[in-house]
């Protein structure tokens, strides 16, 4: 019942980080049809950032982690308008450009934190939490946990009570209906990639104190993402929150009671099998040519 | 007179206060010059396990430059290190060895695994020697590899049996390591060998790739067969690995082939939880490594200008590149000849080859199909208030002899090659 319990735990906390992985990279896809492979540097930027200031500087990790979000909304602003804009009509044109800055992104962390071992982050809340009996969370992995819900809520309102909300969907459910509109096609594609990047940013500043910080840690954030979306549904926001915490809950038991290989194989497996049975995933739509 | 390796040990250490005082190798320009390759990985995961060996190499030979270089079959070389960064990727080792002995690098120095496996046919054609950390990359068919400092992961042994004889009441152990050929599987088949020696019950192995961003489920998942102690056998994970034990109250005891970094282990954690752990890696000014049976040049010198100038970037290959760097400048002036072949005869030559933590020997033939690889003393270290402390030398050799069928069993369980 202890391993039992405390794996839901596990698993509600790392659905967390899965939800604000995915919901980025999720929302650059739908409006503006790019499939960016930088999304796990923008996640490791916002760790480095927390490291940089918090860890070597002394900045207070609460003002850390927001200037982490300002720095990857930063990064995927310039990359939309350099980048993105100009290679609009060619969705190809756009993913190469992102695995392009996904280098970049990864040499500037070198530069930064040099070569040596994996960068680590002391929890500014180190407290663990006894629950009855059994369960013992600490205290850093449940701030990052309201945070990350607390994010995602707030997306979630903005998406659904604002007007620049309705006018994102809009964009992401038909680009050229929308313009004739007459909503802001450039604008709007700036307010996705800007959200979904300082998302990405939340979640590396979050993870910062959790996980070993190195230049490459985007690649597994950005296969874990893939994944997600994929199950979800691509371009369904709802469905990559979903499938972010059913599968965070089935790598975690996986892993906790069997091995965390056969989890990470049998995640690819899953993946596989929605493809062949729902290919536009557990709550994506179909859409006619 | 010749310099012998004692001479050299000594004008090292008597150097270090000079070299500190900004006497520059430049003014000794004109000197001939011998290269020493390190073809190792300074980016990526492994970069740990590079990029400081380097570092340890530029200070000794910084100090030994210093001194006047090194007196080889009458001629007075500088020693210059020069590293290429292959990343750990097999084809950027190619070009790193043909680089570096382009550039007559007279042995070239690597980490070991896949990257070693990929240039030794070019290394055994060319005859050229290359020098390893992993014991495990000897063949019967690769006389010019050797591994003259690090024995791994076959030291590990000795931490458990140091445990075994001074905490009799532990029963049973698991173990957490990556699932790689090289080094997970390698350091658990000789923790499995270890444990079983000592009378202790290995409850669950877990092996887990390099993708694992929690390791809450699988600390978790060990935990819950209530061991006795809990053993990590490798390098890159110790740090949320402790973190994990620390979250989950564990009370037991901990061991561990490294805990490089401690001090960010504690930050994350407690001085008292970490209190205790078994390792075999020292600071390298542990008052122990005064003793005369240490064979490293002025190791609590090296360590503050490693610490001076290098500040965070110590790991446990910190000091095993420079002590290959020595034993090779021991050879090369027994051998009268920097050429590679000599300086291996030579160095294979010696019954009691120079050995950082003491007395050693040409070992591997019973494991690995040749006695490639220099195997003796090796620390236990103990955490003790916060700082890396060794409680005792034990012979790895001692534990081999008497050991070895049960270490081949475990290695042959988890298909790893053995003779």
């Amino acid at each position: 019942m202890e391993l039992f319990l405390q794996s839901i735990v596990n698993s509600i906390i790392q659905g967390g980080f899965f939800a604000l992985w995915a919901v980025g990279l999720v929302l650059i896809f739908g409006v503006m049809g790019v499939v960016n492979f930088a999304h796990g540097e923008l996640v490791m930027i916002g760790a480095y950032t927390v490291w940089l200031l918090h860890a070597q500087n002394d900045v207070p990790f609460l003002l850390a982690v927001p200037i982490a979000i300002i720095l990857a909304m930063m990064i995927g602003l310039l990359m939309e308008r350099f980048l993105f804009r100009p290679n609009r009509t060619d969705p190809l044109a756009g993913l190469i450009c992102s695995i392009g800055v996904l280098f970049i992104l990864q040499v500037v962390a070198h530069e930064v934190g040099g070569t040596g071992p994996a960068k680590q982050v002391a929890p500014p809340f180190s407290e663990i939490i006894q629950v009855g009996e059994y369960l013992r969370i600490p205290s850093q992995r449940l701030f990052s946990l309201a945070v990350a819900l607390s994010a995602l809520g707030v997306l979630w309102y903005f998406l659904t009570q604002s007007k620049l909300g309705w006018a994102l969907r809009a964009v992401a459910l038909d680009r050229e209906a929308s313009a004739l509109q007459g909503i802001n096609i450039n604008r709007i594609s700036m307010i996705a990639i800007g959200v979904g990047a300082a998302m990405a940013g939340l979640a590396g500043g979050l993870m910062a104190p959790l996980q070993n910080i190195t230049p490459h840690m985007g690649h597994n954030v950005i296969i874990t993402a893939f994944i997600v979306t994929i199950v979800g549904g691509v371009g369904s926001l709802s469905g990559a929150v979903a499938a972010a915490f059913i599968y965070a809950a089935f790598h975690t038991f996986v892993t906790t009671y069997f091995n965390g290989t056969i989890a990470t194989i049998l995640g690819l497996l899953i993946m596989v099998v929605v493809l062949i049975i729902k290919p536009t995933g557990i709550m994506g739509v179909k859409v006619s040519e | 007179m010749g310099i012998t390796r004692r001479n050299l040990l000594r004008g090292t250490a008597a150097t270090l206060a000079v070299a500190g005082t900004g006497f520059s190798t430049q003014l000794l320009a004109g000197q001939k010059t011998v290269k020493i390759g390190l073809n190792i990985p300074m980016t990526g995961d492994y970069a740990p396990w590079g990029l400081p060996g380097l570092y340890g190499c530029e200070i000794v030979a910084n100090n030994i430059n210093a001194a006047g270089g090194v007196e080889i079959g009458g001629e007075t070389y500088m020693i210059e290190p020069v590293g290429y960064d292959h990343g750990y990727d097999t084809e950027k080792a190619i070009i790193g060895y043909k680089t570096l002995i382009g550039d007559d690098a007279s042995m070239i120095m690597m980490l070991g695994g896949s990257t070693v496996g990929a240039i030794l046919g070019r290394a055994q054609r060319g005859k050229k020697m290359v020098t390893t950390l992993l014991p495990s990359d000897i063949t019967p068919d690769t006389p010019n590899l050797v591994a003259p400092s690090e024995s791994h992961p076959l030291y590990n042994a000795t931490g458990v049996e140091w445990l075994k004889e001074n905490f009799p009441e532990l029963k049973t152990a698991v173990i957490v390591t990556t699932n790689d050929i090289e080094y997970g599987q390698q350091s658990a088949a000789v923790y499995q060998a270890a444990f079983e020696a000592a009378g202790i019950e290995v409850l669950d192995t877990n092996f887990h790739g390099f993708d694992v961003t929690d390791f809450a489920p699988i600390v978790q998942g060990l935990l819950s067969n209530k061991p006795d102690v809990f053993c990590m056998a490798t390098d890159v994970y110790t740090t949320p690995l402790v973190e994990a034990l620390y979250n989950a109250n564990f009370q037991g005891k901990i061991v561990s082939c490294t805990l490089d970094l401690y001090e960010e282990v504690i930050a994350k954690t407690s001085k008292e939880f970490v209190e205790g752990i078994v390792f075999q890696f020292p600071d390298f000014d542990d008052p122990a490594l005064n003793s005369a049976q240490i064979q490293f040049p002025d190791p609590s010198g090296f360590w503050d200008t490693f610490q001076k100038d290098y500040p965070g970037q110590w790991s446990a290959v910190a000091w095993q590149y420079p002590a290959i760097l020595t034993n090779w400048v021991t050879a090369a002036q027994a051998a009268g000849s920097i050429e590679p072949m000599d300086v291996l005869a030579a160095m294979k030559g010696n019954p009691n080859p120079p050995h950082t933590f003491g007395k050693a020997k040409w070992w591997g033939s019973q494991l690995y199909g040749q006695d490639n690889c220099v195997v003796g003393d090796w620390p236990v270290v103990t955490m003790q208030d916060g700082r890396a402390r060794i409680v005792e030398f034990r012979s790895v050799l001692d534990w081999l002899d008497r050991n070895n069928d049960i270490l081949k069993r475990k290695m042959q369980d988890l298909g790893l090659r053995t003779v």
